[in-house]
Order: C-alpha cells, then sequence, then structure tokens
C-alpha cells in the first residue's frame, strides 16, 4: 500500500487495509502483523470524510445517562431522604426527573435551573400523596429563589402535563404545629408556657377553618395565617399568663420563623372574632376589644357555626351600595339594613346584637384604593391626519443636537480622565 | 445531605416571605389597577348584548322606511351635535368601516348622509323595549386595557442616530438592543428595532375630551329631549337607564374598534417620527398581537373550590400567586380570576376573543358565589 508505512516487525512497506469483523485494520501482508487498528464502530467512521458530529447532534443523549443527570437523580434522593420522606416517594420523583429530562428545553438548561427542577419534581410527588411540603421549605433547603422556583414549577407542570393537587391545609397545619417548640420543658422556655400538643393542635386547626370560612385564607399564603391561628390557640389556652407575650416572641420561643403577614392575618382574624362576640348575649355585655376576646376563644369556637351565620351575611358590594342609597333616600330609616340580610334577632330594640356585617375577603371591603373617573367615548379611526407640527415636537433641533453631544462628549472625558490624587 | 438531625422537619419558614406573597413572577401579565375599567352593575332583567342585536336586526330590515324619518330628525340633533362639538375634530366619515368579527360584537354601519359620530346614532329614537334576555348572559362586559400591536417599517434604521436626534427615545444597547420611544397621544410606548421591526403597546383612551353627554353610546334622541328639558342629563339618563341598562358608568356598551384604531394611529405616528429623521419608513403587515381586558362581576370567588372542578383548565398556586390562572381553550385565552371577583383576560388577538371568553367563565363563576 502506498503512503510511506512500514510493517514494525519486518519492515516490509506492503500494508494493506483489510475489514476484519468490521474493525478496519492495517496489515503487513509478508508476516501478517496487525499495524493499526481503528475502533470497532462509531460514529466517525459511519460519517463520510471522517467528519465529526457534535454529541448534541448525535443520539448518544437519548441512550445515555449524561452526567448532569446523573448528578440531578443523585439530588432527588439525597432531597427525599433529608424530608424523610417514604421511599415510594422517591421513586416517583426520580421518574418525574427522567421525564422532565427528556425534554429538550430541560437538558439545555442552566445548572441552576435544573437544581430547582430537583426541588420541583419533589415537590409535585408530595403534592399528589398530599404530603405538606411548602414551595417555601424547598427553596430554603436548595438555597433557591422562590422565583425561580416558580417560573421552572409552572414550566414543569404545563410541559409534563401533569395533575398537582392543592396543598392540603389540615396536613399542613398539623406539620407545621408539630415542629413548634413549645410541647416539652426546656430551659429556655417558661413553664407557664409550654403547651399540650393535642390541645393546641385541635383549637388551631378549628381556628384556620374559622379563617377559611370567612374569606381569610383563599388568595393568601397559608403558613402566616396558621402561624396567627396557632398563637391565638396558645394564648386562648391560658390567657392569663400568655396575654403579654407578642406574636414575634410567641415565635421565637417556638423556634419557628415569623412570616411578615402573620401580624396582618391576627388583626383580620381577631375582628372577625370580635364579631362573633357581638352576638353572643353574655359577650355583648363585656365591651370586647381585640386583647380581651382572646380569654373567650373557646366559647367563640364552640358555637362558631350558628355565630358565622348570625354574625354575617352574604351578600355583595353592589347590594350594599343600594341598601346606602336606599337609607339615604328614605328619612330615618335606621333600620332599613335590617330588612336585607338575615338578621333573625327576636330581641328587644336596645339588646339587639349588631347587624350583620358583610361576609367578604378583605380585599373587597376595603375601600377603593382610587376612583379613576370614567373617561369618554372618543372615536378614532386610525387613518387621521397626523400633523407635522405633533411629529416636530418630538425631534430634537439642530442646536439641541449638538448641546447633546457636547454634554456626552464632556461626560466621557470626565469619567475617563484619572482621579486626581 | 446525610445531616438529618440538623434540618428541620418541613415548614421551617419561608425563604423570603415577603417575596412569597407578592405577585413578582414575570410570567403572569401584569395587574391592571383596581378602580380602572369598572364595569357597569349586571342588568336585573335584560341584557345589553341582545339589545344590541335588536339594534341591528331592526336597523337592518327597516333601513329604507325609517330613512327619510330619521334623516328629518338627524337634522336636528346633529344640528344641536355640531353646535355644542365646535372643538370636537372632524371626524372623516369613509373612515369607519367597522366590521362584524363576532355575532356577539356588533358594530353597526352609519346611515347614509348622517355625521356618524356614533355608529349607530339614529336608529332608536324611542326606546327599544328590551328583547327577552339570553339565558346565562351577564350583561357585563369587559374593558380593554392593553392592546401590543407590531409593524415592520420595511427598512434598516440606525439606532445611534435615532436616540441622538429624537428627543423621546432612550437606547442602552448594554441593556436592550431597542430604541424605547414614548408618544403623549395617545399615550404609547414602542420598542423599535434595527432590523425596522416596531413593537407598540398602551394603547387605551384617556384623556376627558368632548363632552359628557358624549359618554352615551345609544337612545340618543332620548337624551337630546331630555337635555333640553332642562334637566340635567344625568338625572335623565339615571332614571331612564336604570330600568333598561345598566348605570351610567355604562360607557362601552357600543363595541367598536377604537382601541384597535388608537394602536393604529399610535404605530403611524411612530413611523411618521422615523420618517422624518431621514429613514424610508414604511407601514407594512401591522398586526394586533395581544389584548388585554378586565372587568368585576362584583362577588367573592372560592377559588379552592373552581380549581377541584376545573382542574385540567385552572392552577391555583397561593403561595405564589394571589389569583386562580385559568386557561381557557376555546378562545384560546388566559383568564386571571381573583377571589374579590376581579378577572383578567389576556391573549386574545381580537377582542370579540375577550367578550367570548368572559361570556364563557361568568355562569362558572356564578357557580361558586354562594358559599356552602
Amino acid at each position: 500500500m502506498p503512503g510511506g508505512g512500514r510493517c514494525p516487525d519486518c519492515g516490509s512497506t506492503e500494508l494493506v487495509e483489510d475489514a476484519h469483523y468490521t474493525q478496519s485494520q492495517l496489515v503487513c501482508s509478508d508476516c501478517g502483523c496487525v499495524v493499526t487498528e481503528g475502533v470497532l464502530t462509531t460514529t466517525f467512521s459511519d460519517e463520510g470524510n471522517l467528519r465529526e458530529v457534535a454529541y448534541s447532534r448525535s443520539t448518544g443523549e437519548n441512550e445515555q445517562v449524561s452526567r448532569s443527570q446523573q448528578r440531578g437523580l443523585r439530588r432527588v434522593r439525597d432531597l427525599c431522604r433529608v424530608l424523610q420522606l417514604p421511599s415510594t416517594f422517591e421513586d416517583t420523583a426520580v421518574a418525574y426527573y427522567q421525564k422532565a429530562y427528556q425534554h429538550p428545553g430541560i437538558r439545555a438548561a442552566r445548572l441552576q435551573k435544573k437544581e430547582v427542577l430537583v426541588g420541583c419534581c419533589v415537590l409535585i410527588t408530595c403534592r399528589q400523596h398530599n404530603w405538606p411540603l411548602t414551595m417555601g421549605t424547598i427553596c430554603t433547603l436548595l438555597y433557591a429563589d422562590l422565583d425561580m422556583f416558580s417560573g421552572t414549577y409552572m414550566q414543569i407542570v404545563k410541559l409534563l402535563g401533569l395533575d398537582v393537587p392543592s396543598l392540603c391545609l389540615a396536613d399542613l397545619v398539623k406539620t407545621y404545629c408539630s415542629s413548634f417548640k413549645l410541647f416539652q420543658a426546656s430551659p429556655s422556655l417558661p413553664a407557664k408556657y409550654m403547651e399540650d400538643k393535642e390541645k393546641m393542635l385541635s383549637r388551631t386547626l378549628q381556628l384556620v377553618e374559622l379563617a377559611d370560612e370567612t374569606w381569610l385564607v383563599t388568595g393568601r399564603h397559608p403558613l402566616p395565617i396558621i402561624t396567627a391561628a396557632a398563637f391565638l390557640a396558645w394564648q386562648s389556652l391560658q390567657p392569663s399568663a400568655r396575654l403579654t407575650c407578642s406574636l414575634a416572641r410567641f415565635c421565637k420561643l417556638a423556634n419557628v420563623d415569623l412570616p411578615y403577614p402573620a401580624s396582618s392575618r391576627l388583626q383580620e382574624l381577631l375582628v372577625v372574632l370580635l364579631r362573633m362576640a357581638e352576638q353572643l348575649a353574655w359577650l355583648q355585655v363585656l365591651k370586647l376589644d381585640k386583647r380581651s376576646v382572646v380569654k373567650h376563644i373557646s366559647d367563640l369556637l364552640q358555637h362558631r357555626h350558628t355565630l358565622i351565620r348570625k354574625a354575617f351575611r352574604e351578600g355583595t358590594l353592589e347590594v350594599e351600595a343600594l341598601e346606602k342609597e336606599l337609607q339615604g333616600q328614605g328619612p330615618g330609616q335606621g333600620q332599613g339594613k335590617e330588612e336585607v340580610g338575615n338578621s333573625a334577632s327576636e330581641l328587644p330594640e336596645g339588646k339587639r346584637p349588631a347587624s350583620p356585617a358583610l361576609l367578604l375577603p378583605p380585599c373587597m371591603l376595603k375601600p377603593p384604593k382610587r376612583v379613576c373617573p370614567a373617561p369618554p367615548a372618543s372615536t378614532v379611526t386610525g387613518d387621521e391626519n397626523i400633523s407635522d407640527s405633533e411629529i416636530e415636537q418630538y425631534l430634537r433641533t439642530p442646536q439641541e443636537v449638538r448641546d447633546f453631544l457636547r454634554a456626552q462628549a464632556a461626560g466621557q472625558a470626565a469619567t475617563s480622565s484619572p482621579n486626581p490624587p | 445531605m446525610d445531616q438529618n438531625n440538623s434540618l428541620p422537619p418541613y415548614a421551617q419558614g419561608l425563604a423570603s416571605p415577603q417575596g412569597a406573597m407578592t405577585p413578582g413572577i414575570p410570567i403572569f401579565s401584569p395587574m391592571m389597577p383596581y378602580g380602572t375599567g369598572l364595569t357597569p352593575q349586571p342588568i336585573q332583567n335584560t341584557n345589553s348584548l341582545s339589545i344590541l342585536e335588536e339594534q341591528q336586526r331592526q336597523q337592518q330590515q327597516q333601513q329604507q322606511q325609517q330613512q327619510q324619518q330619521q334623516a328629518a330628525a338627524v337634522t336636528t340633533v346633529t344640528a344641536a351635535v355640531q353646535q355644542s362639538t365646535s372643538q370636537q375634530a372632524p371626524q372623516g366619515a369613509s373612515g369607519q368601516t367597522p366590521q362584524l368579527f363576532h355575532s356577539q360584537t356588533l358594530t353597526t354601519a352609519p346611515l347614509p348622509g348622517t355625521t356618524p359620530l356614533y355608529p349607530s346614532p339614529m336608529t332608536p329614537m324611542t326606546p327599544i323595549t328590551p328583547a327577552t334576555p339570553a339565558s346565562e348572559s351577564s350583561g357585563i362586559v369587559p374593558q380593554l386595557q392593553n392592546i401590543v400591536s407590531t409593524v415592520n417599517l420595511g427598512c434598516k434604521l440606525d439606532l445611534k442616530t435615532i436616540a441622538l436626534r429624537a428627543r423621546n427615545a432612550e437606547y442602552n444597547p448594554k441593556r436592550f438592543a431597542a430604541v424605547i420611544m414614548r408618544i403623549r397621544e395617545p399615550r404609547t410606548t414602542a420598542l423599535i428595532f434595527s432590523s425596522g421591526k416596531m413593537v407598540c403597546t398602551g394603547a387605551k383612551r384617556r384623556r376627558d375630551v368632548g363632552l359628557p353627554w358624549l359618554h352615551v353610546p345609544l337612545h340618543f334622541g332620548v337624551f337630546t329631549s331630555l337635555f333640553y328639558l332642562g334637566r340635567g342629563w344625568e338625572h335623565g339618563v339615571s332614571q331612564w337607564m336604570l330600568h333598561v341598562l345598566p348605570s351610567p358608568q355604562a360607557r362601552r356598551l357600543v363595541p367598536h374598534k377604537e382601541h384597535e384604531e388608537q394602536s393604529r394611529l399610535a404605530a403611524r405616528k411612530y413611523a411618521r417620527v422615523v420618517q422624518k429623521l431621514g429613514f424610508p419608513a414604511k407601514f407594512l403587515d401591522f398586526k394586533i398581537q395581544n389584548m388585554v381586558g378586565s372587568c368585576d362581576v362584583k362577588f367573592p370567588i372560592r377559588l379552592e373550590g373552581l380549581v377541584l372542578t376545573h382542574q385540567q383548565f385552572s392552577s391555583y398556586e397561593p403561595e405564589l400567586f394571589p389569583g386562580l390562572i385559568y386557561r381557557m381553550i376555546k378562545p384560546r385565552i388566559v383568564l386571571l380570576i381573583f377571589v374579590s371577583g376581579k378577572v383578567v383576560l389576556t391573549g386574545a388577538k381580537v377582542r370579540a376573543e375577550i367578550y367570548e371568553a368572559f361570556e364563557n367563565i361568568y355562569p362558572i363563576l356564578k357557580g361558586f358565589r354562594k358559599t356552602t
């Protein structure tokens, strides 16, 4: 064979290219020594002219599990173990990760996104088994940004076409409250602050249900409401000793983070309880305020279904507006409100409980932020003439252009010149 | 990763509780401020859209017969109109060719020989007895909040020159490879790219031009008669409209293509500016890409219930966003539904899709009106 190859054994130049079981070999035709041999089969050799094929364009990606996918799968398993999830969850989460990885958009995503994807798969698995895991927890564990997490989560749910049930509130209450460090005596916990777990759990659950019925839960993050409810439950179990403790101190004692909205949820819950208290005869005379109502939470919770029905009524803002109009027009119709709504009170006027308030989410009860005047109809055809003067106002005069260029040059000279010592 | 005891189980609070509560997620379209685009209260017994249908039919059938009567009435009324609207810019009579793009949204063609200040000014000289209401129609009309459109200027542009010679332009190539230009009337923003393509957003009617009684889209004759009677027009309107039409806040009962035309006018103005800067700009392929509308059903909605029954279309994650995202398939619109009853509709290419989507969702929302 021409080309100047020599057999290392016998020194002959008679080298023949031969294929032995599809393996190309360069063989000396004199002594049979194999000079070189190619790989058995490669994409290189299969391609004409031995052109290089990028890995991303070959089918190798689909056949092998890449290193980053392996790392991702390992992290999924680790996360499941850290959260102490049952072993079946692990397999499901791994399967989700693998399915997600088959999509090219995920495969080519940045490492940061693949990290977050680990958390998304675990979250979806937990949600489908009604295991109460919040996104905040996962983000804390992964050191991930909630914005990044939310984007990836929505994308993956849409991509895989999954049905993810909502977070189960009752389970979340149980899990979250169990994490409070209030149930065992410890040096940092005064004795009067220690509480029985079961009592606190049941009361917190009742308060959360109450919040749910009175529109305090829909549309809001569940955790601050549960924190506020747990605080009220804890306070009401021993009000004499605990009324002095604030929400922030309570969270510190219980060794949980205080979520920022929890204080406003607490106020909203107290308002609801006060309205309910107005319907109980023996509480009306006490003239409760937000602190003293805590002592009577057990009573209020006991009768909460009746009290909600009596203290609140269905209605919408327009019905309310209409009533106000009617009141304004009718002279001295002080109790006009009673005709609308279902206040079923037979007590004499003096002792009549307060007329029912509207049962609406807090965002509907607040006055509108600003009243925009209705802009009038103007007919625009889209084909109107555009006057030259109108366009001229948007163009710089030559003088302005010169001034601007000069200012720009001066600015650049100032930044580029070295600082005076 | 094996230190199980060092990490507290679940719910170790929020990574960023503040972040968890605020809807700062870029994938959602921006929230519209409450208070704008308040929709009329739902009518008790009539359907405004069926009134328009009634009108349309009447007009088409009786156009010939009524023309003479109305021409006479028109001249008196238009005389009144012209007296009082001397400031109003004259509208080209030929410019308006309203198109019927959906059976529900109706723009009635102006009668020949009349100045078409309104698409259907003269047909109902007497109040129309309301047609029997369609069974589930809501009577609420979503208001358009934003329109995004694109146009091709047809020539390569030098963005540096544009940014230098235009007053209303900003250009920061390190941040974004386009010039951001704004004009005041109509108040819009445009992104102008060096390839000559342009994106125009924000067309929404704003300013107070013209007289208050021009609000009233229909039943023109009745109002002028009340006006001449000396009573304030608002009193007459409010009394009369409560019977037939929704409250005086109803101003978009005649859905003609005003927003769309504003967007087109704005795009033309930008093209003119670029032309004046010395580029051979044309106005090719103007297309509306997205329309955003909003409205208020005025009752609270149990989002948890809605996501249970319509799971395949809804996505409700209170930890991420306070609203429910409903992806309607026909028409292909995304709705953001909030607990207060406010609904934002987006993703429409034509106005009719927004109206249709709202009419589809309203009966579903009504089902969640009462708590158990």
